[in-house]
């Protein structure tokens, strides 16, 4: 279980994560939901140490989790809003990479891991491809591989969604879904209120670095007025689209 | 017109200038492109004095003629106790200040490197000598290419300066060939069609390498 207690973050005067606290337990999805600059892209910032924190604890499975070892241990992965693939690498090698350099396997072994994840998301004979001959679903697909080739116990995703067609966005949905079953601790920041009805996840509606609301995303969908405020949001989310 | 009769006359005056031209660009290019790389990584990624010393170099260097940098190597390391002979004073003087030109373009080439590239890379464990080895310098060395190819032309052509100083270079040879036969425009026209086919291959080379590496970066 993965457990943040009162966490901080300020950037000069203004307080970016004002005082946050949720748990989130294996096999579970968290989606921190607000529009631009409340704070929930630096919260999972803050849990890959891309951003120090300035208050609060992190505990996993019961012990201190120390955020400045989280990459070199590998028990927070991250996949980023754009991707972030590596242009000049081809699929194979940006799975491979840091299988060889980080975790100390061997080439064969690296090669075995990234084929198998490659063939469990469809994605085989894109092996040799570069990132720039892949479609923006297939990208994020071979981001989420090549987190998940590094075994982190969290997984955060920062606006999974939010450059996919409708299509793609339920793909995506039914991806995080399948990986919270696998038993990973799924954190999601995202705007794209399209995505909630096709999870089973725990929201948090953020206002100004503070959890302002809290649903679950199947009670939500059976009686959205119970939840004033994230309803409010999902309307507003909808007459901007 | 290529006088090819002046050629066969002097074919080994010419072929002996352009090996040699050869090694002083060649080893001057590798001293180049190493110390270039050497020099963008540290203003890059250290701050404070040791950046403010680069930033001294590459002022100091591209802000005097070579012709007087390659005087100063000649002249002042035997003053210091080092002692080159005149094509290593050549060398070292053609590769340090192509250098400060190498670096400033690298450097350009790796702020073009999006952060996001470097975040993904430290997500995943990397180290920061491993982001710069496999993620960033590929990136920027793709990015600045053409720059590059520009640069090392350049230092081809800069080679001939290195006759001040003695160096028997092609341009050097070409002199004392001109002086035996007084033709002037027959002798310099091989030369200079000598440095076009090297500097021509070297753009192919740069051109394909370019087509190589950008591959990658166009859709299917």
């Amino acid at each position: 279980m993965l457990r943040v207690h009162n966490l901080k973050k300020t950037f000069g005067a203004k307080n970016i994560i004002a005082d946050i606290s949720f748990t989130v337990d294996h096999g579970q999805i968290a989606v921190f939901l607000g529009s631009s600059g409340v704070g929930k892209s630096t919260l999972l910032r803050i849990l890959n140490n891309l951003e120090s924190l300035d208050g609060g604890a992190i505990t996993l499975d019961g012990k201190p989790l120390d955020i400045s070892r989280v990459n070199q241990d590998h028990t927070v992965g991250m996949v980023f809003q754009q991707s972030n693939l590596f242009d000049h690498l081809t699929i194979e090698e940006n799975i491979t990479l840091a299988l060889i350099h980080v975790m100390k396997k061997s080439e064969k072994e690296a090669k075995d891991i990234t084929h198998s994840l490659l063939a469990k998301y469809g994605l085989l004979d894109q092996a040799q491809k570069y990132p720039a001959q892949l479609s923006g679903g297939q990208r994020q697909r071979v981001a989420i591989i090549r987190t998940l080739a590094m075994k982190p116990k969290v997984i955060c995703f920062d606006e999974p969604t939010s450059a996919l067609d409708p299509l793609l966005t339920n793909y995506v949905a039914q991806n995080l879904q399948e990986l919270a079953n696998e038993g990973y601790i799924i954190l999601i920041a995202t705007h794209d209120t399209a995505i909630l009805d096709k999870l089973d996840a725990a929201i948090y509606l953020m206002q100004d670095g503070m959890i302002i609301e809290t649903a679950n995303s199947k009670e939500y969908a059976k009686n959205p007025r119970a939840y004033p405020l994230i309803h409010q949001f999902v309307l507003g989310e909808k007459n901007q689209n | 017109m290529i006088n090819f009769t002046l050629f066969s006359t002097y074919s080994n005056e010419f072929i002996q200038g352009t090996l040699l031209t050869l090694k002083i660009a060649s080893i001057g290019c590798l001293i180049g492109i190493t110390g270039g790389i050497l020099l963008a990584l540290i203003q890059t990624n250290i701050k404070g004095p040791f950046s403010w010393l680069v930033a001294i170099y590459t002022t100091i260097i591209r802000g005097t003629p070579m012709l007087i940098q390659i005087m100063f190597v000649y002249f002042l390391l035997p003053e210091l106790g080092l002692k080159l002979s005149d094509v290593w004073s050549a060398i070292i003087a053609i590769g340090l200040n192509s250098s400060a030109y190498v670096s400033q373009i690298i450097r350009s080439g790796i702020n073009t490197v999006g952060t996001g590239q470097r975040e993904a890379a430290y997500v995943l464990g990397l180290t920061h000598f491993q982001t710069i080895r496999f993620i960033i310098l590929p990136q920027a060395i793709r990015a600045v290419l053409p720059a590059l190819g520009n640069e090392l032309i350049t230092l081809i052509k800069d080679t001939s300066l290195a006759s001040t100083i003695g160096v028997m270079e092609l341009s050097k040879r070409a002199y004392f060939v001109q002086t035996r036969t007084f033709d002037v425009l027959g002798v310099y026209g091989i030369v200079a069609a000598i440095y076009l086919v090297i500097t021509s291959v070297l753009s192919l080379l740069v051109y394909y390498l370019e087509q190589r590496m950008n591959r990658n970066v166009t859709r299917s």
